[in-house]
């Protein structure tokens, strides 16, 4: 070992070590254990591994295994967790957290309670209401704890009224809706404008004996089902609190009226768009191969140059430009075709456009590998067959096609997997659309990964990561089982020596 | 015979032309758009006017933060091209010159794990680095290195087996005759290994570039401030919704974004086609 390779594994340790550190004080001020145990052992390993004089493997492979672990094992183990649960917005807190949100909501005013008019006061970090009286007496400071009476009508000493910047900061609107303050009969008072503050009672209260809350009118318990708790007129109280719900997520795509419809519309649209996609690419593909890959086509690869050119421009642009081309009212299609065909607004028609802007994409591709795996079938095949008295059309489909698939198999399988979850392909053509339904989340173009993403990021109807990512669950297993036939095929994992 | 030879020939250049017209089409359409008025509604076919008033709209239009786009989207690819393949090849030559315990294992779970794409787990990463973006908003959602964390994430992938491949037809007698002369792994690796390799990784490069260019759900879900924008997210952005009146700055650019990428493409065809055949696909 020289000079130069430890100062470099010096300066690289010092930087791990010190970016490490600063992270681990970081995560141990706001006591966030889990990670930064993590965090230490992972430093503390890396250290291990390169100050050991020994030459190994791991020193090659650490870095790609952390980022490996972050970022596709965690998120997959996590996905598969979440797939259980029915975490989505309105379920994403505990039930403790929960509790409490419906303890705050659930309070009514008081009949003839009182009734103040107040100044929000702060004397250093602690904060607190000044509360005179609507109908006069004395005023009082309230907060969190409680009321204190004050002698005075003016602030106290020290104390400092926020002005009305202050007020409107999020970190003191959140404080002033959430401040509850404890009265001696039980209720409390809470702010109903910037200004004034009413006398609130509680119409549940949390029993922590039973573990349950109770309706305070009339002492019942409230009901419990599924992450909720219910009124006793049987509404559902919001928030309610993520738990396990077992292959509900799973179950529901098959039972569930709302989800199966569209799921199963879905499930279909994905196999056909993948389906046609590889043998739309293909046939095509393969027919320009066949014929250009003939001794008297002559430029054989000033065409090739030009034919791919499809393929080398970026995708997410060439999509963009179709969504452009295939415009109902001024696109080049229709002024070409002299048509007025909606392109993309037509449940039908916009499946069209997906398959023919995936065709114009993927072709290239397919004319690429075919002509390679032609060029690879040797020529005494043929010539031999020919020979024998068998014709063009023979020699082909007995003998060049069968070899030519052979060859192909694993490309195929490779990209029906792609086009399986070609996001891009639908989200920047169509976005999915057109709407089928207006309660559907799927519209008529979507496949399974894009609606998986709408489900998370923008159905508008919150985020449904349980359902979300049990549909991801679903795709893997379909992709993974499809992708396993192919393996067997190629024997693949035979040759991983 | 001669005759019918001829007779033979001309339908492949029929073919070929039809095909070249499909495959050309759009592409001389929208050179067209780039260099005519700006509007959908007002292009025609064949251009009869010319002007770079859609190229002044990307450079000076502050709306349209289109250099700041390609900036953003060289930075963010260029570095998590350069980090993903230099982490690829390291394991690589991990899976090529060692032999430890567990390498058989780890080789198929990591061709397991390729069945499961990022794109399916983008909610719990998404979750991930929300969590991150609350304690350490530098390296979380919102920020460009908290992306190119994240595509960091699929280096161990496809590319580690293309290289594992590649090293493996390396002889090894090269390292051996290293090893006597007194050579550390890590210089067998720098010396040997990767000047044989330069142009494998220079295609193996380009291709992480494109396909990180080609991201857009991972940099929309990540960047939200237009400023941050990618190009793929700008450019989303920029022209959904907005054909009619948008189409000519947005033909311009793709153009320009297009163009460099077409350029380097022919130049290294033979490689990428070498590694077509191979099994790779595009991202």
């Amino acid at each position: 070992m020289n000079l130069k390779s430890i100062t470099m594994r010096l300066l690289f340790l010092s930087a791990v070590n010190a970016t490490s550190l600063w992270a681990a004080y970081t995560l141990f001020t706001i006591e966030n254990w889990a990670p930064l145990i993590i965090l230490l052992f992972a430093t503390f390993l890396i250290d291990f591994i390169y100050f050991s004089p020994r030459t190994n493997a791991s020193k090659w492979l650490i870095p790609g295994t952390i980022f490996l672990i972050i970022f596709q094992i965690y998120p997959v183990m996590y996905t598969a967790v979440t797939a259980f649960t029915n975490y989505s917005t309105g379920h994403s807190v505990s039930r403790e957290e929960a509790i409490d949100g419906l303890l705050k909501q659930n309070v009514e005013p008081v009949e003839n309670g009182d009734q103040y008019s107040f100044i929000a006061i702060h004397l250093g970090e602690r904060k607190a209401l000044f509360l005179t009286p609507a109908n006069g007496g004395d005023s009082i400071i309230g907060d969190e704890k409680g009321v204190k009476s004050s002698n005075n009508s003016a602030i106290p000493d020290g104390w400092v009224q926020f002005s009305n910047e202050e007020l409107k900061t999020p970190d003191i609107q959140k404080w002033l809706t959430a401040l509850q303050i404890p009265l001696a009969n039980g209720n409390f008072l809470q702010a109903d404008s910037f200004t004034t503050a009413i006398e609130n009672r509680s119409l549940i209260k949390f029993d922590a004996e039973k573990n349950q809350l109770i309706d305070v009118a009339s002492g019942e318990s409230l009901k419990e089902k599924g992450g909720n708790f219910y009124y006793l007129d049987g509404t559902r109280m919001e928030p309610g609190w993520k738990i396990w719900v077992g292959f509900t997520n799973f179950t529901d795509v098959v039972s569930n009226e709302r989800i199966r419809g569209p799921f199963f519309r879905v499930l279909i649209w994905t196999f056909a768009y993948a389906i046609l996609s590889v043998l739309t690419t293909f046939i095509l593909g393969l027919t320009l191969a066949l014929t250009l890959n003939n001794s008297r086509v002559k430029g054989q690869r000033v065409w090739r140059s030009l034919l791919i050119i499809p393929y080398a421009i970026p995708g997410f642009l060439s999509i963009l430009v179709w969504a452009g081309l295939l415009n109902d009212d001024y696109g080049l299609m229709n002024r070409a075709l002299g048509t007025h065909i909606p392109w993309l607004f037509d449940a039908t028609w916009a499946k069209v456009s997906t398959l023919l802007v995936n065709l114009w994409l993927g072709f290239p591709y397919m004319f690429l590998v075919s002509t390679g795996a032609l060029q690879s079938i040797p020529a005494e095949l043929s010539e031999a067959a020919q020979m024998d008295g068998a014709s063009n059309k023979v020699v082909f489909s007995r003998i060049k096609l069968p070899l030519l698939l052979v060859t192909m198999a694993p490309l195929l399988i490779g990209s029906f997997a792609y086009n399986f979850n070609n996001f891009g392909g639908i989200y920047l053509l169509t976005g999915g659309g057109p709407a089928q339904n207006d309660s559907d989340v799927a519209g008529a173009t979507d496949i399974l990964i894009s609606y998986t993403y709408k489900l998370a990021f923008s159905s508008g109807k919150g985020a449904q990561y349980g359902l979300a990512t049990a549909i991801s669950i679903i795709i893997f297993f379909i992709v993974a089982s499809v992708s396993a036939l192919s393996f067997k095929r190629t024997k693949a994992l035979e040759n991983l020596n | 015979m001669k005759k019918r030879n001829r007779d033979k020939v001309w339908w492949r250049y029929l073919v070929a032309s039809i095909a070249l017209i499909f495959s050309l089409m759009p592409v001389i359409w929208v050179i067209g758009a780039a260099f005519g008025p700006a509007g959908l509604t007002t292009q025609s076919v064949i251009p009869h006017v010319f002007v770079l008033d859609n190229f002044k709209v990307l450079f000076t239009d502050e709306n349209v933060p289109f250099l700041k786009w390609y900036r953003n989207s060289l930075i963010v690819c260029t570095s998590a091209a350069i980090l993903q393949v230099s982490i690829a090849t390291f394991a690589a030559y991990a899976f090529s010159r060692f032999r430890f315990k567990g390498r058989r294992v780890s080789l198929v779970g990591l061709l397991v794990l390729q069945m499961f794409p990022q794109l399916l787990s983008i909610v719990a990463i998404y979750i991930l680095m929300y969590k991150v973006h609350l304690v350490f908003p530098a390296i979380g959602t919102g920020s460009a290195i908290g992306l190119i964390l994240v595509y960091l994430g699929g280096a161990m992938g496809y590319n580690t087996y293309l290289l594992k491949g590649f090293f493996d037809t390396i002889p090894k007698e090269l390292d051996e005759a290293a090893k006597v002369d007194g050579a550390t792994a890590g210089q067998t690796f720098t010396k040997i290994i990767l000047p044989l390799a330069t142009p494998m990784l220079a295609v193996v490069m380009l291709l992480s570039f494109i396909g990180l260019l080609n991201d857009f759900v991972l940099a929309s879900l990540f960047l939200q401030t237009t400023d941050k924008y990618t190009l793929a997210v700008g450019l989303q952005a920029f022209i959904s919704g907005q054909y009619e009146q948008q189409w000519g700055p947005f033909a311009a650019g793709a153009l320009l974004t297009a163009l460099p990428v077409i350029i380097l493409f022919q130049f290294l065809q033979r490689y990428i086609v070498e590694g077509l055949s191979a099994g790779s696909v595009k991202g």
